[in-house]
Formats: C-alpha cells, sequence, structure tokens
C-alpha cells in the first residue's frame, strides 16, 4: 500500500494535467460553459424551495432550535452543495477504472489514480457552488460571519468521503458491473435519507439514526454550520462521515493496492 | 548502475478466460459455478535487453508479443517470474495515449506529454520541435476531433519520442501514417537509439525490423524460441510462417506439383528505382526493378521467380514467372539475388508485389520460398485514372 501511495504521489502533475483536461473538455462546446455546474443545483434547489414552501407549504423561514429564524432556500441550498457534489461525481468515480480502459491499457499509472481524477474535477464546481452559496447567504439572511469559514472543512468532508468510496467501488466495478447500477439506485434513495429537504432531528426515532449516519449527513451538516447554524446532533452525523472517509479509504487503498496491476486483464 | 535496462526472468501471463462473466450474483454463492479455463499467452520468458539495444519482437498473431510488450510497459503483471524495466518507458503500443478530441492539438500535446512524464517546462521548450515534426503548424489550434487519422498519429509519435524515453516501445503504429512520415519516424528513433536509449519494436513489417533492430526475439505460441541476430531471426520467423496452414491456401503457380522447404531461403524482397535506390514510390511509366535476396540451403536446379503485382483492391494486375527460361542454378550456401525489371505502367494509386522462387521438376514445378508481400505507391499523370496506365495517345484523323 505504502508503494501505491508513493506512485500516486509522484503522479501528482499528471492528475492536475487530466483534471484540468477533463474540466475543459467537458463544458468546451457549451455556451454557458461552468454555469451549467452551477446552474443545475441551484435549479433543483429553486424548485424544491417552491415545492415545499408553497406546495407542501413549510415555512419560508424555520425556526431553529435556538429561535433564530433561517430562509428555507438557503438552508435547502447548504445541503445541496455537499449532495450535488457527491451525486454527480459519485457514479463517475465508481465506475472510473473500466471507464479509463483505453488509457489504462496502454500506460501505467496507479489504477486508484482515474477515480481520484474524477473527484478532482468535480472540485471546481464544488468551489464555484460555495461561491453561490455565500452570495445566497447574503442575499436572504443579510447576514454572514466568520463561521462561513467552516465551509472549507465541510467542503473538504464532502471531497473525502467521495473520494474514499470511489476508491472501493471503482475497484469493486472491475470485477462486478453491477457496482454501476447498484450506486445508481443507491444514491436515489440517500438523497431522502440524507438531511437535505429537512433537518437532522427531523428523522424520528431509529430512521433519525439511520439518517444521521449516512455518508452526507455530517459534510451537510457542516454546510449548515457554515450558513445557518448546524442541527442538534452534528457532531455525531460529522463523527460519522470521518469514519466513512477512514474506512473508505482504508479498504480502498487494500482494493487498490492489491489489484492494481491486474484490472486490466479484466476490462 | 548495471547496463541492463530490461530483465526478464522466467515471465509467464496466465489468462483467465471465464465461460461465464463474473457477477455479483456468482461471487456470492458459495458453490463456485464459474467455468473457467486458463489460457498462458507468455511462458517461461527469459531475457535480458541491455541499454542502447534495439530488438525486435517477431511472432504470428497470438504469440504473446503484445502480452509481453504490455508487462514492459508495466499495465499489467506477470503471473509468474519477474519483469525489472530500469527506467522511463515511453509506450508506442497507440499513439495518442489520452488525446482528447474536443481539445486541440497544442492542449493535447501538453496532456499527453505530461502523461508521458515530462514537465510542463519540457513541454514548453520542446513545443515547437513537437509541432515542427508532426507539420502540424496550421492546425495546432484545431480540435483533434478534427484530425485525419495521420494527423493523430504523426502529433501523437511526435510528442511520444520528444518525451525522451529511456525504453522506447513500438508496436505496429508505423504501419499509419504516409510513406514520408515513416521514413521520418525510423530517422527519429535511429537518432534516439543513438542517444542511447533502448527500443524494443514488435511489428510484422520485416522490413522495420531488419532496418532497425540487431537482435531479434521470435516468440512462438507464448514461447521465445529464437534470441540471436535479426537476420537469423527472420529466417526463424519465415519458417514459422511456412508451418502455418494459411499459408498453404495460397493459389500455387500453374503447373506447381510440390513445396520443399530448407532448400531455399528469401531474405529479402525489395523494389528498387530505376537508378538502383531501393524505394516504396514509383513514377508511372518509370523502369523500376523488384529484387529478391535469396540464399540457397541446398543446391537449387534451375530456379525461377514467380511474381504478381496486385491493385489495393486486391485485382491482379500483372504475374508472370520465367518458368520456361530459368535461370542458372545456384550452389549449396550460395547467396543471390533475383531481379525482375518492369516498367511501371500503372495508374495512381498503391499496390502490392508479392513473389516466390521456384525450382523446375521435370514438367511442373516446386515452390521452395515465398516473399512477404511489399506495398509500394505510383504517382500517375495527371488524368488517368483505372488501375493501369496504357499510356494512351490522342490525335485526330481524317475522315475517308
Amino acid at each position: 500500500m505504502r508503494q501505491l501511495l508513493r506512485d500516486l504521489w509522484r503522479a501528482r502533475p499528471v492528475l492536475a494535467v487530466l483534471a484540468r483536461k477533463e474540466f475543459y473538455a467537458r463544458y468546451r462546446r457549451t455556451s454557458l460553459g461552468i454555469l451549467w455546474a452551477v446552474g443545475l443545483p441551484l435549479l433543483q434547489a429553486s424548485v424544491l424551495a417552491v415545492v415545499f414552501t408553497r406546495i407542501v407549504h413549510f415555512s419560508s423561514a424555520i425556526h431553529r432550535t435556538n429561535g433564530v429564524h433561517v430562509s428555507y432556500p438557503v438552508f435547502l441550498y447548504a445541503g445541496l452543495t455537499a449532495w450535488s457534489f457527491f451525486t454527480s461525481n459519485m457514479p463517475g468515480a465508481s465506475t472510473a477504472i473500466v471507464d479509463s480502459a483505453n488509457l489504462a491499457r496502454k500506460i501505467y499509472f496507479p489504477r486508484a489514480l482515474f477515480p481520484l481524477l474524477v473527484v478532482t474535477t468535480g472540485i471546481y464546481p464544488l468551489v464555484i457552488g460555495t461561491g453561490v452559496l455565500f452570495a445566497l447567504v447574503l442575499a436572504l439572511q443579510h447576514h454572514i460571519g466568520i463561521e462561513f469559514l467552516w465551509v472549507v472543512p465541510a467542503a473538504a468532508l464532502t471531497v473525502a468521503i467521495t473520494a474514499g468510496l470511489g476508491l472501493v467501488l471503482s475497484a469493486l466495478h472491475v470485477y462486478f458491473r453491477d457496482v454501476r447500477f447498484l450506486v445508481q439506485a443507491v444514491m436515489s434513495v440517500l438523497f431522502y435519507l440524507s438531511p437535505i429537504i429537512y433537518s437532522l432531528n427531523a428523522a424520528p426515532g431509529t430512521l433519525g439514526k439511520f439518517v444521521a449516519y449516512g455518508p452526507m449527513a455530517g459534510p451537510i451538516e457542516l454546510f449548515r454550520l457554515a450558513t445557518v447554524g448546524a442541527d442538534h446532533g452534528w457532531i455525531t452525523a460529522v463523527v460519522a462521515g470521518l469514519c466513512w472517509f477512514v474506512v473508505s479509504t482504508f479498504f480502498g487503498l487494500l482494493l487498490q493496492s492489491r489489484y492494481d496491476r491486474v484490472f486490466v486483464d479484466l476490462m | 548502475m548495471t547496463d541492463t535496462v530490461i530483465e526478464m526472468e522466467g515471465v509467464g501471463k496466465r489468462y483467465t478466460k471465464y465461460d461465464d462473466q463474473p457477477t455479483l450474483m456468482n461471487a456470492l454463492r458459495i458453490r463456485q459455478r464459474t467455468k473457467r479455463s486458463h489460457l498462458w499467452a507468455v511462458r517461461g520468458v527469459s531475457l535480458e535487453i541491455n541499454r542502447g539495444e534495439s530488438v525486435g519482437v517477431l511472432g504470428r498473431n497470438g504469440a504473446g508479443k503484445s502480452t509481453m510488450l504490455q508487462m514492459l510497459a508495466g499495465v499489467t503483471a506477470p503471473t509468474e517470474g519477474v519483469v525489472r524495466v530500469n527506467g522511463r518507458v515511453a509506450p508506442l503500443i497507440s499513439v495518442g495515449v489520452g488525446f482528447h478530441p474536443e481539445l486541440t492539438g497544442r492542449e493535447n500535446v501538453y496532456v499527453n506529454g505530461t502523461v508521458l512524464g515530462m514537465d510542463r517546462a519540457t513541454v514548453d521548450r520542446r513545443f515547437d520541435n513537437i509541432v515542427q515534426f508532426a507539420e502540424l503548424e496550421h492546425f495546432i489550434d484545431t480540435p483533434v476531433k478534427f484530425y485525419s487519422s495521420g494527423m493523430f498519429v504523426r502529433l501523437g509519435f511526435a510528442v511520444a519520442v520528444e518525451a525522451d524515453p529511456d525504453i522506447l516501445l513500438v508496436d505496429e503504429i508505423l504501419a499509419v501514417g504516409d510513406f514520408a512520415f515513416q521514413l521520418r519516424c525510423f530517422e527519429r528513433m535511429e537518432a534516439i537509439r543513438s542517444q542511447g536509449s533502448t527500443l524494443v519494436v514488435v511489428s510484422h513489417n520485416l522490413n522495420a525490423v531488419r532496418g532497425f533492430c540487431d537482435r531479434t526475439v521470435l516468440l512462438h505460441q507464448g514461447e521465445k524460441v529464437f534470441d540471436g541476430p535479426t537476420f537469423e531471426g527472420i529466417g526463424r520467423y519465415y519458417q514459422l510462417l511456412g508451418q502455418s496452414p494459411r499459408e498453404e491456401d495460397d493459389s500455387p503457380l500453374p503447373g506447381q506439383t510440390g513445396r520443399e522447404r530448407d532448400t531455399l531461403e528469401i531474405e529479402g524482397f525489395e523494389l528498387r528505382s530505376g537508378a538502383g535506390r531501393p524505394t516504396a514510390h514509383v513514377h508511372s511509366g518509370d523502369e523500376c526493378v523488384f529484387r529478391i535476396h535469396a540464399r540457397a540451403l541446398r543446391a537449387v536446379e534451375q530456379p525461377f521467380v514467380g511474381i504478381t503485382v496486385a491493385s489495393e483492391s486486391g485485382v491482379a494486375v500483372y504475374s508472370d514467372t520465367n518458368r520456361q527460361d530459368p535461370l542458372p542454378s545456384l550452389k549449396e550456401g550460395e547467396r543471390a539475388t533475383f531481379d525482375v525489371t518492369v516498367r511501371a505502367s500503372l495508374a495512381q494509386g498503391g499496390f502490392t508485389a508479392s513473389a516466390s522462387v521456384h525450382r523446375r521438376r521435370g514438367d511442373g514445378s516446386i515452390l521452395l520460398a515465398r516473399a512477404e508481400p511489399l506495398q509500394f505507391f505510383v504517382s500517375g499523370r495527371g488524368m488517368v485514372s483505372g488501375i493501369a496506365d496504357l499510356g494512351g495517345e490522342f490525335s485526330l484523323g481524317q475522315a475517308p
């Protein structure tokens, strides 16, 4: 595993240049370019905000435990910032090794580079999305403080968990092609089981615990902490998130270093 | 630091052929129901290659050449044995690795260069050389998806050779690109080699291997059956080809009554211009010579040559033999060249020439050896199309 980490470290410039390439290639022929990366989560947030305030009649300002009123759209978008990174990169990361067969068959890099590449490429939109969050907080809450800096660990944890899971799933996907669909299925369920449209303590009992232990609960709560204030029990969620990161990264690197040079035989 | 840059010790690569793919369900099942069979693509191969050497790897399809290159490139690990590679490898297994169609040539040069191990400053420094070598000055800012396949290959090759690899692995790519470019590739590879890089060439293009490699490794069914001078290696390769059942389908010359191996060996087949220079490009109407280099392994009485020129579409344009008028006999061990001088009355296009050497026996003839077909190109006169240029003269006559 140490060898793998050394090789990965050495492959940094390749990672950087390939990430830039992916990024440019993705937005090159679009008129709106990077705006799409920001626009889509924003659109989703707007729709959800309209649905839940106008149709389902949540109040557009929700009360926090400390009695402060916060804007529901901001609350929502804070969660979506983490979630949209996860949902737009997890499927790609989990199929990354097989998808790069063309490159992988011809030249050697640690295969772990490929899921990490997908995740790295996703960082640009995440940064911009965080900027939008900043603007939203300013526009709708008229107050922003030093606590906004929590977005840094929030974003870092989001990326780290996705990368860790990407390492595990991309290795498994080489052997079990079901992984692709499994990921899609889990993503669609996990959206509702993560505290995005509701707050962490909204779900009762066992279900509530389950929500807090989900992979994205920690990052979402950190984004909330930066903007509208975290829900009760956020520390549990963040600790769970750190566990997701550590455990998945460990097993991911284990699998990657074990099968690094034989993946290609199955592609 | 030793001078050995590539070392293989008892290397074997086993592929598992699954009759049903490993799926999640199969893996979860306790009883292993997956039917699998094993296939050794390479087995028991040991060899050492020193710095500055240039080694050709020959073998028929499926002999394990590509697997061996993949192991040298580090793309796949051997199942048994050890592969040690000392230095930076640039695999030309396929050029343009990582080229992205939406990006411009310029951007792809940076991506590809980094992939091949150059840093940004190095690419900056060598950028002009790369573009110039690829002859893409006017297209470098065009997305590569608009490139022709030749342009794509040229750019890929140009980047790879600028990456200063310690070891250059060359696969069949040299079959692509026009003839002029191929020549420049060869020159370039020669230059790289003289700077002390090591070259491993896998090719069916025996002319390339012969021109380039002092040493040849011959693989057959995954095993190394020969390792030595290229000259001898090519001969061994032909013997292997001769054993292939496919060659027996080749249409025999009329009157052919037998096949004899180990009597005569063809060491080369080339086209020479009227001026006597080896070439692969002639002008319509020019005189040129097909030359067969042969070595008699035993005495050959009354040898004669059969030659066929076919168009790109496979139409035989010309087929001829001097069976009725054989050449002087050859002694055992004697080397000789058979020349067939022709006038290239052909229209513009690519052609293939194939040749064989026979001997007479009674009324029949016996095939001794067949040369690897030779591709060449004819530049024609402006308005002529078709296959042959009959050199028509147009005139106006008075009606009676």
